[in-house]
């Protein structure tokens, strides 16, 4: 009996010391913030900021990576066990993550006091807006990562005298930037070793058509331009932002069309002069693109990081070029900041999100961290311009990109998409509307599932 | 006196138990049920009974179909492999002038966590700079998509697959050599047997019990395989490399979210694997080997 009683005390011990940091602690707030690594040093250097203005709120960052954060924010939101305050959501992720994030218009008329008046709702493009924070008509995020994909090129090379001669001998044409991916069919063999041995790069172009969500994206770049077209236009019909590039004006597949084959085409008539597209992702393009072994390569802002450090690209402003998409028509990446419905913290949560996305954070992220600005003001602003190259770029990219679907089917309908791609990439199936329609035929049956 | 001792230990044991359940027992009863519904977490609803669907499913799901091809294709490639490598190894640094330290560096691979071992794969397999290629090229050989081609993105799971686990191999049966009497090598020497005859006759069926084991948990293990190809390839290209272990994660936690097909597929696999190491137990006689 005594050795019980010891055993209970004991026990009791142990709860109540536990129990004494939050006892002790109740005027303190730990937000939990969990981001993906592309915002993650950002909003770590936001925070600091952030708790030297609110020091009764810590801020808990965990950086979480990209295929581990959408499985883990939806099973807290489907469980409703508030493990995180704020997250960070994929654009694409909008529909599944809808009901689980808090609706920030209500909360903020419950909430007038804790409004900035400074924050300026209108300084974000609609469509960002629309895309990145909006599902139907609740506001569930707060644009903070504007990414999109830009042209990296080299830019030395392009300018080089001899190579144009060479170029113009060889083909006839001018060397230039393609301003079409048809053009850029040219260049990237011109710049292919195996093709043309005299080349100063070993290929022309790098190019990522993993089996993973990357060629869900990188198919859009060489789809959208038809879809988008004004033929395109009339032929799908307006675009359903919520649906995307990958469908028509009525909700349909888009793809499985002879513009959806020529997407394809484009894509594998390009892939002899890329090194490994099958087997290459992020890491390994910017890789190549960093050591100087390609020419060209298309990819999302958050190079430039890497770009500015790696020797064989400097210096940087004379060998690195950007511009728009060839075709013109750019995918959209972004990012949003949004506060768990579950949340026991919601207005703090608030605040954080406030903080993060107003005028001064978003462009001290750009500046600091090459975090794509969400605002208007950030792009326009001199200060901005000057620092970056890219701005010129970025601004025309984000009013003609393309978007991927934000339905809560997004995922599945991408994992069957790029088997199929790969497949056809591979050469295993045939690149024919027939074969197309089996994929749309799955993306019925999952759409109405 | 010996009441409240057994009270007490039951009260110091009964945390454990409690973890226990919690952490296994539920969740697997969860899973069988679950396995009987329709439960989407992306669709906002509760679990809905729709009895042997999800299992019908597995027979109609080209998904499955491929995944189950690959994982075949481990067991008939990799796993003789392994055996007859680690035995190979096990035998030939017997004796041998610096054996510890080679015993040493051949525990290596299997200590390093598989996910550094992708990673790690990842970079030597890189098409562009990576040293397999390089190494390949002083051998007149061009540059191979090891991670974008279906054929030798198979042939690089096999090879991390080997590469990791012959060690394991080598290590029990390693041990189990150093089991054996050396009386019974010694007699069969004095009776005029040589090396070959030695390792057939003497150490071969010593070792029956040891090799019977290894190889039922090793091809357990490849049939969970999922770690390399989730760090290294993804499933791709295509489905070339989708291991069924890897396929239930797609379906359950990557992009279908579809707990109660997720969980139709892990109850299948765990059948197979259970009726598999039954067979091989029955067949192996194992618990003959065991009761002497």
């Amino acid at each position: 009996m005594k050795k019980l009683l010891c055993s209970v005390v004991i026990l009791s011990i142990i709860f109540s010391v536990g129990l004494l940091p939050t006892v002790g602690s109740a005027q303190q707030v730990t937000l939990n913030v969990w981001a993906s690594p592309d915002n993650a040093d950002a909003l770590s250097d936001i925070s600091q900021r952030f708790m030297q203005k609110y020091p009764n709120i810590k801020v808990q960052l965990t950086p979480i990576s990209w295929e581990v954060l959408y499985p883990r924010l939806l099973a807290d939101i489907a469980s409703g066990t508030g493990a995180f305050d704020v997250a960070t959501w994929d654009v694409m992720t909008a529909g599944a993550m809808s009901k689980g994030f808090l609706d920030l218009e209500s909360f903020k008329k419950q909430n007038p006091d804790l409004v900035d008046p400074n924050w300026d709702p209108k300084d974000f493009d609609p469509t960002i807006w629309h895309i990145a924070g909006m599902w139907g008509d609740k506001n569930i995020g707060i644009p903070f990562y504007c990414n999109t994909m830009l042209f990296y090129y080299r830019k030395d090379l392009f300018n080089d005298v001899k190579l144009k001669t060479k170029f113009k001998a060889m083909t006839g044409k001018t060397l230039t930037v393609p301003k079409t991916w048809e053009d850029a069919i040219d260049v990237a063999k011109f710049f292919t070793k195996k093709y043309n041995p005299d080349s100063p790069t070993d290929y022309g172009i790098a190019l990522m058509f993993p089996r993973t969500h990357t060629l869900f994206y990188m198919y859009l770049l060489f789809f959208a331009p038809y879809r988008r077209s004004a033929e395109g236009m009339k032929k799908f019909g307006a675009l359903d932002l919520d649906y995307g590039d990958y469908f028509t004006g009525d909700k349909k597949p888009a793809f499985n069309s002879p513009e959806g084959v020529k997407a394809l085409e484009i894509m594998k008539a390009l892939m002899p002069y890329s090194p490994d597209p099958l087997g290459s992702d992020y890491g390994e393009t910017l890789e190549y693109f960093a050591r100087g072994s390609v020419a060209m390569v298309p990819q999302w802002t958050g190079v430039w990081a890497t770009f500015k450090t790696s020797e064989a690209l400097q210096p940087i402003d004379k060998k690195v070029g950007v511009a728009v998409m060839p075709s013109g028509r750019s995918v959209s990446g972004n990012w949003a900041l949004g506060i768990n419905a579950s949340s026991k913290n919601k207005k703090e949560a608030f605040l954080f999100i406030q903080f993060a996305t107003n005028k001064e954070n978003d462009k001290t992220k750009f500046i600091k961290f090459g975090v794509a600005p969400s605002r208007l003001s950030t792009v326009k602003d001199p200060e901005v311009r000057k620092a970056d190259p890219r701005v010129d770029a970025f601004l025309k990219t984000i009013q003609t990109q393309s978007h991927r679907p934000r339905i809560p089917q997004e995922p599945k309908l991408e994992d069957v998409t790029v088997g199929f791609f790969s497949e056809i990439l591979l050469g295993k199936r045939p690149n024919t509307v027939e074969e197309l329609n089996k994929l749309a035929d799955e993306w019925m049956k999952i759409l109405q599932e | 006196m010996e009441t409240n001792t057994r009270r007490i230990a039951i009260l110091m044991v009964l945390p454990l138990v409690v973890l226990f359940v919690a952490l296994t027992i539920f969740p697997f009863l969860f899973m069988i049920g679950a396995s009987f519904t329709r439960y989407n977490l992306s669709e906002w609803r509760a679990p809905e009974f729709i009895g042997l669907k999800n299992y019908i499913k597995i027979f109609q799901d080209d998904g499955v179909k491929s995944s189950v091809t690959f994982t075949i294709l481990l067991v008939v490639i990799a796993l003789p492999i392994e055996m007859i490598l680690g035995g190979f190894i096990a035998l030939f640094i017997q004796n041998l002038v610096g054996e510890r330290i080679v015993r040493s560096a051949l525990l290596l691979p299997m200590m390093v966590p598989a996910v550094v071992a992708g990673v790690m794969w990842k970079m030597l397999f890189n098409f562009e700079y990576g040293p397999v290629n390089y190494l390949l090229s002083l051998f007149g050989v061009q540059k191979l998509s090891w991670l974008g081609d279906i054929g030798y993105s198979r042939l690089a799971i096999i090879i991390m697959d080997i590469w990791q686990w012959t060690p394991f191999i080598f290590l029990i049966l390693y041990a189990g050599l150093q089991t054996i009497p050396q009386d019974f090598i010694e007699a069969a020497k004095v009776d005029g047997a040589n090396r070959w005859q030695i390792l057939r006759n003497v150490e071969l069926p010593m070792l029956q019990s040891l090799v019977s084991i290894t190889l039922i948990l090793r091809l357990i293990d490849i049939l969970k395989l999922f770690d390399t190809i989730y760090m290294t390839t993804f499933g791709g290209p295509g489905y070339a490399t989708h291991s069924f272990s890897f396929y239930i994660y797609k379906v359950s936690l990557s992009f279908g979210w579809d707990v109660g097909y997720g969980s139709a597929l892990s109850l299948v696999l765990l059948a197979v694997i259970t009726i598999l190491t039954n067979i091989l137990i029955n067949r192996l006689r194992l618990w003959e080997i065991l009761e002497v």
